[in-house]
């Protein structure tokens, strides 16, 4: 598994929060984040680094997370998917 | 109440940083090394496949690599290593007020009146390991004990990823010596040579025969190996302390061979240790040279002036007064050279005139230290440099005031 930076859209609310909305991937396709089930500090021990991580759900159904570290965005992705 | 202090260690820091990024360097021998191009080049930090291939912190990347040829080098990002020592902070900070740092990777957490909230030691303390692992991806090795001296001796003997108690002498008496803080390589040399090998030795023999060979340290030691040490944890929010010294040091980008070298980086540190002096608004009464000589090994001496002072002149010519009455010599270059200033007060001396009845020069040296100062400040650091710095420019070519790092303080220098 590798880490990937990623661009995320963000609504900054006025209690100060950072929800993530749109992930933007590679082709530029801005996928919605339908829900975030948990968000709690952790760190990645499969693709290194550390921070905020979001448990997000995808239009799919599918969830990932998203990690939060020092204002970048990343995601832990599998090998093939790069 | 006894109280329950914890030493937390971080496991290798700055190597683990490094590897919590890059988790392919967890399965090959690595170490943090500073920049070799300006002789900082020695080893910083490794992780446990370097240690395992008898790799040393602070010995140069050659002797290193010599040891361990598939060593991979890398340079230090202070950045993420403060970064991850505030995040841990942050951490302690949820079981206790209590918590007082000890350079980078290392504080200590008076928890004796959090037990309560929390129920037991055990909770606490196996939290935190947890809570370390899994949120910021570190692991540490803490000691519990009731004094300060013993919880660090107890993270040193914890293996990585776990804790230590020690709650009496019994648990620690077969150690050497020289794993109680405040016994360096000397200290230990002198205790064997009296036949003080084990904590045991130092913690059942007594007070005035320590005092007796190792002087006021002796009585510290004898205190510190029986687990009387009293000290508190600082609180987050207690005051600063007052500054208790002020120092520049420098790995100089060559050895230094004979005394005019010497005298020439001596000047450039005495310089700045002068003009911080003077920003801080103090006077200093004691001057501490260290010199490192090519093995790496540090001599320390000091000397205490008079009178209060704040003289560039003052320190540089105790410096070299230090130099010469201990019998220092060039046979084995020197590659770093340490100034400090301590026993700082603000009270200024105001006799024109010496105990032997000389007229001090003192005014003249005043203006003189002034006036750098001030064209320093107007025109930039290298806008006015002593004649001397000119017989090797490149010797001379470092400005130890606004580069230089700030290291740890030591345990005795609070």
């Amino acid at each position: 598994m590798k880490r990937k930076y990623v661009d995320v859209i963000c609504l900054n609310d006025q209690a100060g929060n950072v929800t993530p909305l749109f992930l933007i991937w590679n082709d530029n396709r801005k996928i919605p984040i339908i829900k975030i089930k948990e968000i709690c500090p952790r760190a990645s021990l499969k693709v290194g680094g550390s921070g905020l991580r979001y448990t997000c759900v995808f239009d799919n159904n599918r969830i990932r997370h998203l990690f939060f570290d020092r204002g970048k965005w990343f995601v832990e992705l599998q090998d093939n998917m790069l | 109440m006894n109280k329950i202090i914890l030493h937390c260690d971080l496991n290798c820091f700055y190597a683990s940083v490094e590897m919590l990024y890059h988790p392919e360097l967890r399965n090959v021998p690595m170490a943090i090394a500073g920049d070799p191009e300006n002789r900082h080049g020695i080893i910083l930090a490794k992780n446990v496949l370097a240690k395992k291939a008898g790799v040393k912190t602070a010995e140069a990347i050659f002797e290193a690599k010599n040891k361990c040829p598939n060593l991979i080098i890398r340079k230090p990002d202070y950045d993420s290593y403060t970064y991850y020592s505030n995040q841990v902070k942050k951490l302690y900070y949820e079981y206790t007020d209590k918590v007082e740092s000890f350079g980078p990777d290392e504080c200590w957490l008076d928890i004796s009146s959090s037990i309560k909230y929390f129920g037991s030691i055990k909770y606490i303390v196996e939290n935190i390991l947890r809570r370390v692992k899994e949120e910021i991806g570190l692991t540490l090795s803490i000691g519990v004990s009731n004094n300060k001296i013993w919880a660090k001796l107890g993270s040193d003997i914890a293996a990585e990823d776990s804790y230590f108690v020690i709650s009496k002498l019994e648990d620690i008496e077969n150690l050497p010596a020289n794993d109680l803080l405040g016994v360096g390589f000397h200290t230990y040399e002198k205790l064997k040579s009296y036949g003080l090998y084990s904590i045991k030795d130092v913690a059942y023999s007594s007070q005035d025969y320590l005092k007796n060979i190792l002087g006021k340290n002796g009585e510290t030691l004898w205190y510190f190996a029986n687990g009387y040490d009293l000290s508190k944890v600082r609180r987050y929010d207690d005051d600063e302390e007052e500054i208790k010294s002020i120092g520049n040091s420098s790995t100089t980008i060559r050895d230094l061979y004979d005394l005019d070298d010497l005298k020439l980086v001596l000047n450039i540190l005495c310089d700045s240790v002068a003009s911080r002096i003077k920003e801080a608004g103090l006077f200093y009464k004691t001057i501490h040279l260290s010199l490192r000589d090519k093995k790496l090994k540090w001599r320390t001496m000091q000397k205490s002036l008079c009178e209060n002072s704040d003289l560039a002149s003052d320190i540089f010519n105790t410096a070299l007064e230090l130099f010469e009455i201990n019998h220092l010599d060039f046979k084995i270059p020197y590659r770093s050279i340490g100034v400090s200033v301590s026993n700082l007060s603000n009270k200024k001396e105001t006799s024109i005139i010496d105990l032997n009845g000389n007229i001090k020069y003192s005014l003249k040296e005043k203006k003189k230290d002034v006036a750098i100062y001030d064209i320093r400040k107007r025109f930039g650091y290298y806008s006015i440099r002593n004649l001397r710095s000119l017989e090797d420019e490149k010797l001379a070519s470092f400005n130890p005031k606004d580069e230089h790092v700030t290291h740890p303080v030591s345990y005795f220098g609070r």
